[in-house]
Parts: structure tokens; C-alpha cells; sequence
């Protein structure tokens, strides 16, 4: 028995204690929507309103190291590892991660995001009470938004 | 402590996993994510006969209790015993939630002879069919004693019940494969 690739990131969120956590069935088909979700380069500028360049290097490899640039100008480079309903990135600061499976008609889809410095803890704590699953729930939106386009 | 599930070729998974645990305590995902691949099979293998009806819940219930609490883990080395904890105490929780809490049938209970672990680590389904029709305190000593193979005392400690009380289970567990085996 494994464990499936929403069930994995849902573990790895409270593993992680991350301050972002948001899963949600989407009434579209999973490949609309990991369509999405894995075209890393094109569509997490649009997913995620403070990131303006996504580099990842061409190819279909499931381990990749990708440079994210900010709208401050400021960047990051992320490990990378991508397959079948499931994207974790890292960098030193930071982690996220998607996960889909197919569910009823439809796709459940979960988004992660949490700190890495363990100084950051109390500071992703307070975000996630405050901020975390709004912003996630918007991620989720987006998500579908760009899903029902494409 | 044999684990399925991990490629021979490798290290042992207990000393995978006492790399892996530390960087994963540190917010190390990747090694978290390593971590949860190495372990799965093993929660798998314990929840399946403690949980039959509720496998897959066992198992995710386990695995966030065990991921949620590994960071007050203080010896990397004992990552598997401690998992083994959580996860039987986990299953039992899901399985006492939703599970039936009928009397062993002795015909099935018969079967209980061949209790052990298959090449794969899975037990064979007439072993998995039998055990669910335990009652689960039952299934939860026989697995840890049968499967586990862990002494009286260690499998009193891993339930939180006295030493007496695992004896008396296993003793009327045996005195009902008897009497199946007798007719």
C-alpha cells in the first residue's frame, strides 16, 4: 500500500509544521489541472503573485535545480523534485509543494508552504493562524482558474 | 527488527533512517519525504492486521502522529521502535473507531498457526482474515508478540497495559486455537 501523493504532502505539512497548508477538490479533470501544476516555469508567476521568474532547465528529469526570482529582484535556487501528482521544491529558507490525485470526476489538490530556519518557526506559526490558509485557499483558486483556461 | 520494503542493496533502514531523522528535525523536507517513503511499508505492515477494515487510515494516522512528534525524537537510532509504538497505538485508535469488536471465530482462529510474515513482509490474506475477526486488543498483543517478536513485558509497555493482562490475552487467544485445532 502507498501512500498517495496528497496523503504524502499532508504528512510532510505537519512534519514540517508548515504556516501554509490548503487542500481542495477542483470539479476539473486531473490532467487539466497537474498540467498546470507541473509547467513550473510558466505558471507559478501566475500562482504566486510575488515571484516574477521561475527558471527550471528543460527536460524531463523528476530531479531539477530551478532559480525563482522575486519581484524585489532578489533570488533563490530550489531543488526540485517533480512527478505524477507531486512537486516538492527547496531552498534554504524555503518549501513548497504541490499534490494531486484524481477524485470522483474531479482532482483533490493540496498546496504546502512552509520556513526552513528553525528562528523562523514562531514567525511561520503566527503566519499560519493569521495568513496561511487564506492564501492557500487563493493558490487553490488560482490553480483552477488557470486549469479552466488552458 | 527486519524491514520491508527497502532495497537490500542499501543500508539497513534503521541506519537510513538515523541520517535521515536528524536533517528531517531540522525542516530538511526532502529528507522528510525520504524518511516517509522508508518507513511506509513497515507502518503499512503493522496497521494491516491491527486495522484490517481501515488500512489506509491506520496508516495515515499513524504517519502523522509519527511526523507531527518527530521532532521530540532525541536518538535517531530509535526511530523505528518509536514508530512501532505510534503506529500500533494509532491503529488500534482507528480500528476501535470503526472496527467491529467480535469474538474470534475458531475455525479462523486455527489458521493463527501460520502467523508470520511472507518473503514480501505481508501477511497472507486467510492469516489477515483471521486476525480481523479478533478483537482488536487481541490482534494488537498477537502482532506485536507473533509478528514483532517482541517479549511479554516489551509488548505490555508498547500498549500500556500490565504484563498480566498481555499473558491473559495470549493465553486465551492460544486456548482458543486449540479447541479449533482439536475438532
Amino acid at each position: 500500500m502507498s501512500v498517495d501523493p496528497v496523503r504524502r504532502l499532508r504528512v510532510l505539512a505537519e512534519g514540517l509544521h508548515a504556516g501554509l497548508y490548503a487542500e481542495e477538490f477542483l470539479p476539473l479533470s486531473y490532467d487539466r489541472v497537474w498540467a498546470i501544476a507541473a509547467d513550473l516555469q510558466t505558471e507559478l508567476p501566475y500562482l504566486l503573485p510575488f515571484l516574477r521568474e521561475f527558471r527550471v532547465p528543460p527536460g524531463d528529469a523528476d530531479r531539477k535545480e530551478a532559480v525563482a526570482v522575486g519581484r524585489s529582484g532578489l533570488s533563490e535556487t530550489f531543488e526540485v523534485r517533480l512527478s505524477p501528482g507531486w512537486c516538492l521544491m527547496q531552498s534554504r529558507r524555503v518549501v513548497g509543494g504541490m499534490a494531486a490525485v484524481p477524485e470522483a470526476g474531479g482532482t483533490r489538490f493540496a498546496v504546502l508552504g512552509a520556513t526552513r530556519p528553525a528562528a523562523l518557526r514562531p514567525v511561520q506559526w503566527l503566519y499560519g493562524h493569521l495568513l496561511g490558509e487564506r492564501r492557500g485557499r487563493a493558490f487553490l483558486r488560482r490553480v483552477a482558474e488557470r486549469a479552466a483556461v488552458r | 527488527m527486519c524491514v520491508q520494503g527497502a532495497d537490500e542493496s542499501r543500508a539497513e533502514p534503521w541506519e537510513t533512517a538515523a541520517v535521515l531523522v536528524p536533517a528531517a528535525q531540522n525542516g530538511d523536507a526532502l529528507a522528510m519525504d525520504e524518511l516517509l517513503a522508508l518507513v511506509t511499508p513497515y507502518v503499512t505492515r503493522l496497521c494491516r492486521p491491527i486495522a484490517p477494515h481501515d488500512a489506509a487510515d491506520a496508516v495515515q494516522e499513524s504517519l502523522l502522529a509519527v511526523f507531527k512528534g518527530l521532532r521530540g525524537l532525541r536518538d535517531p537510532r530509535a526511530f523505528y521502535a518509536w514508530v512501532r509504538t505510534v503506529t500500533v497505538r494509532e491503529a488500534v485508535r482507528v480500528a476501535r473507531r470503526t472496527g467491529a469488536e467480535e469474538p474470534a471465530d475458531p475455525v479462523d482462529l486455527a489458521r493463527l498457526g501460520g502467523l508470520r510474515a511472507g518473503t514480501d513482509g505481508e501477511l497472507s490474506a486467510d492469516v489477515r482474515d483471521a486476525l480481523a475477526r479478533l478483537p482488536v486488543r487481541h490482534r494488537a498483543v498477537l502482532v506485536l508478540r507473533e509478528l514483532e517478536g517482541l517479549d511479554e513485558a516489551a509488548v505490555a509497555e508498547h500498549l500500556g497495559v500490565a504484563r498480566g493482562t498481555v499473558k491473559s490475552r495470549l493465553h486465551r487467544a492460544r486456548t482458543s486455537f486449540r479447541k479449533a485445532w482439536s475438532r
